[in-house]
């Protein structure tokens, strides 16, 4: 009570100003550097109107989902690998069950949840009760879904089902006033179902994450696991949990991805869970736990996802390059977190040092 | 005085459980295919056939690639960059062999710069990108999976933009040989795997390097107040994994006579690290066993091929090889060897009549 009572007593300028805050205004920063860069460069390609803005949700809702999870997993301490393959796994079930089994997708999405929730339960008890490193485990975790995609069907599965079919369609289409009359923004720039999707994950993984007991544990347990058991916290719930619900925003990122390829393959998505690894840090998570916040990881879905979308509207540059400036990067925004580390940290070993000798 | 046979240090250890599990799979392989420990000579390439042979000879890219990686799980860390790696040195090696497409546009036994240069760009190159690895990790501070996987992001990107975006192939006939010449009746690739074991072995066990690398995993500052050098422990070891990355990558692409900077070395990093843990080195780091890592490496491709015998899809041997991985690391996971190990005391106690 006491500390929420101080935190509205500071100013909001000093709330604002939080040196915690500086990876995310780093991320941002980046961002708007690109963006105008792009704007500079290819603002006569039609770089400065919303549809890229809308885009870059569109295309990456489905890698947005799973960075929200992803996040939660990197705040304490631990990391999923297998994230990528659960998703194609989810995707492989529904294109099997609705094309070959003829089955209601949403029971083909709940099996999913069921299996990706369990697995990820399943990945966080032996993570903690088995004290096996997170790294096998969830490597372990990602080999065993890829292997089930492709004892399912070695090839892509063709999604045919009227639920799907509309889902996917579906777009709420930005409007201007022209004329008195409602008209389509021009060029057409839209949201769907899976912007919507990725919004609501990342709202209920900030709220989960803020707000509840549960997400105050998790920065607890990356903080120190130790002090956090000491104090009395349930850590083994809270890590299992925490796989758990990036279990779940894998599926939901399966589900995305469903939508928007409209297919199954046991192949998809491969690689996708150090892209999404990639994402959070560039947001600002550290791998060492206890730091990252959800607003980063968007921006730091954005500012990944920014890379394609220049090399797109350059066209003259082989998309490889795209993965070297990914690459590149990385290499920014760890010195950048090397750099604000550094800083604070000696700031606080300056302020505890008298008090030590 | 005879030397008591001690079954607290046998479950214990963590190798005992891998040999197990290589001794039940190699069990199963029997019984499906009777005739798997037969192996034959064939005159035409004077090399030595058979399942057995087989398996070590794929698992040769792994095993070469784990020995670095044992030495990096022993410091504490990982090497995300490997698979990228491997990935480089076959896009260089085939970059050096057919320079020149426009010239020369069909494959055949020639090579357009001096062999020479076809094998040590590469290897220098990847020695390199760990040396850069290893800078890092080591003079930035930064965690080792993080600032490998800049290279394993950047790697393929690389490969690619060498060769831009093409796949060459080669008919070389010396460069064939890497990856599927012989001698001493057996195949290359196995050679130059003893050779790179027991050169590893040699340089960590015959001089302190080893046990630097040990000290370093277990306690870092620790070390460095005892006057080791961590900083130069770091940089050897990811320079070193670089290094036996681009050899596997020269083995790989001989195997195929072409570069795939897609497929080449893809998931190699998690093969090798899965290699090392089977072999019972700690992912926190500290003590590690190379024997335990290439019997680790040994087993992986041993499921794969047992998997193949049943006829199954290649991308379904995933699942079962996590599923044998997972009974592996399960049985060596702490709780669990404390629960064997105590009941071993028990039964030991028991037997001397003692009371528990």
């Amino acid at each position: 009570m006491s500390d929420r009572s101080l935190a509205s007593r500071r100013s909001l300028g000093s709330r604002i100003m939080n040196p915690k805050y500086i990876m995310i205004y780093a991320t941002i920063g980046i961002f708007l550097v690109m963006y105008l860069f792009g704007a500079i460069s290819y603002g006569a390609q039609g770089f400065t109107t919303l549809r890229t803005i809308t885009n870059l949700f569109v295309d990456n809702a489905y890698y947005g989902i799973s960075a929200v999870g992803m996040t939660m997993v990197l705040i304490t301490g631990g990391i999923d690998l297998s994230v990528g393959a659960v998703a194609s796994l989810t995707g492989m079930f529904i294109a099997y069950g609705t094309t070959v089994l003829g089955i209601h997708p949403l029971l083909c999405i709940l099996f999913s949840l069921v299996v990706g929730v369990g697995l990820g339960l399943l990945m966080g008890w032996v993570i903690h009760r088995l004290n096996v490193p997170p790294f096998i485990t969830t490597l372990t975790g990602m080999f065993l879904a890829r292997g089930v995609c492709a004892l399912i069907s070695r090839e892509s599965i063709e999604i045919k089902h009227e639920m799907i079919d509309s889902l996917a369609s579906w777009k709420i289409y930005f409007m201007q006033l022209k004329d008195g009359e409602w008209v389509k923004i021009k060029p057409i720039s839209y949201i769907n179902f899976n912007v919507i999707l990725f919004i609501v994950v990342l709202i209920a993984g900030i709220y989960i994450l803020q707000k509840t007991r549960f997400g105050r544990n998790v920065y607890a347990v990356g903080g120190n696991e130790q002090s956090a058991k000491l104090m009395g916290l349930p850590v083994g719930k809270t890590k299992i949990l925490v796989y758990g619900f990036n279990g779940l925003c894998s599926v939901l990122a399966g589900v995305a991805y469903a939508l928007y390829v409209k297919s199954g393959w046991n192949l998809s998505l491969m690689g996708a869970e150090l892209d999404v690894i990639t994402c959070a840090v560039i947001g600002g998570t550290l791998l060492t736990g206890g730091v990252g916040y959800m607003v980063g990881t968007l921006f730091g879905v954005l500012l990944k996802s920014m890379i394609p979308a220049l090399i797109t509207f350059n066209g003259n540059l082989l998309s490889w390059w795209g993965k070297i400036a990914t690459g590149l990067l990385l290499l920014l925004f760890i010195c950048i977190q090397k750099l604000v580390l550094g800083v604070t940290g000696r700031k606080k070993t300056s302020k505890t040092k008298p008090i030590k000798e | 005085m005879k030397k008591k046979f001690d079954l607290t240090a046998i479950t214990k250890s963590k190798l005992t459980w891998a040999v197990v599990a290589e001794v039940l799979i190699l069990l199963v392989c029997l019984i499906v295919r009777p005739d798997f420990f037969k192996i034959s000579y064939q005159e035409s390439t004077g090399m030595l056939y058979g399942s057995l042979i087989d398996i070590i000879n794929r698992s040769s890219e792994i095993t070469i690639i784990a020995m670095g990686m044992t030495l990096v799980i022993a410091l504490g860390g990982t090497d995300l960059s490997v698979g990228a790696l491997v990935a480089v040195s076959g896009a260089i090696a085939l970059k050096f062999l057919r320079w020149d497409v426009l010239e020369y546009t069909t494959p055949g036994d020639y090579t357009v710069c001096s062999y020479a240069l076809v094998l040590i760009v590469p290897l220098v190159v990847c020695l390199l990108m760990g040396l850069f690895n290893g800078l890092l990790i080591a003079k930035g501070g930064m965690q080792p999976i993080i600032a490998t996987l800049i290279l394993m992001v950047c790697g393929r990107g690389i490969a690619q933009i060498l060769t831009n975006g093409k796949q060459f192939t080669t008919g070389y006939s010396p460069f064939r040989v890497i990856g599927q010449g012989s001698f001493l009746y057996l195949p290359m690739p196995i050679i130059i795997t003893v050779v790179v074991v027991a050169a590893v072995a040699l340089f960590v066990r015959k001089t302190a390097f080893g046990t630097f690398v040990e000290s370093v995993g277990i306690n870092r500052s620790a070390s460095r107040l005892s006057g080791i050098n961590a900083q130069l422990i770091i940089f050897i070891v990811f320079a070193l994994t670089g290094f036996l990355s681009g050899i596997s990558g020269l083995i790989y692409s001989s195997r195929i006579m072409s570069n795939d900077s897609n497929n080449a070395g893809l998931n190699y990093e998690m093969d090798a690290i899965l290699a090392v843990v089977i072999g019972g080195t700690s992912m926190t780091g500290g003590k590690f066993s190379l024997a335990g890592t290439v019997l680790g490496s040994i087993i992986i491709r041993t499921i794969v091929t047992l998997v193949y015998y049943f006829g199954i899809a290649s991308e379904a041997t995933m699942a079962f090889k996590a599923m044998i991985i997972a009974v592996v690391i399960v049985l060596q996971s702490e709780p669990v060897r404390n629960y064997f190990s105590k009941r071993a005391k028990k039964r030991a106690y028991a037997v001397k009549g003692g009371v528990i």
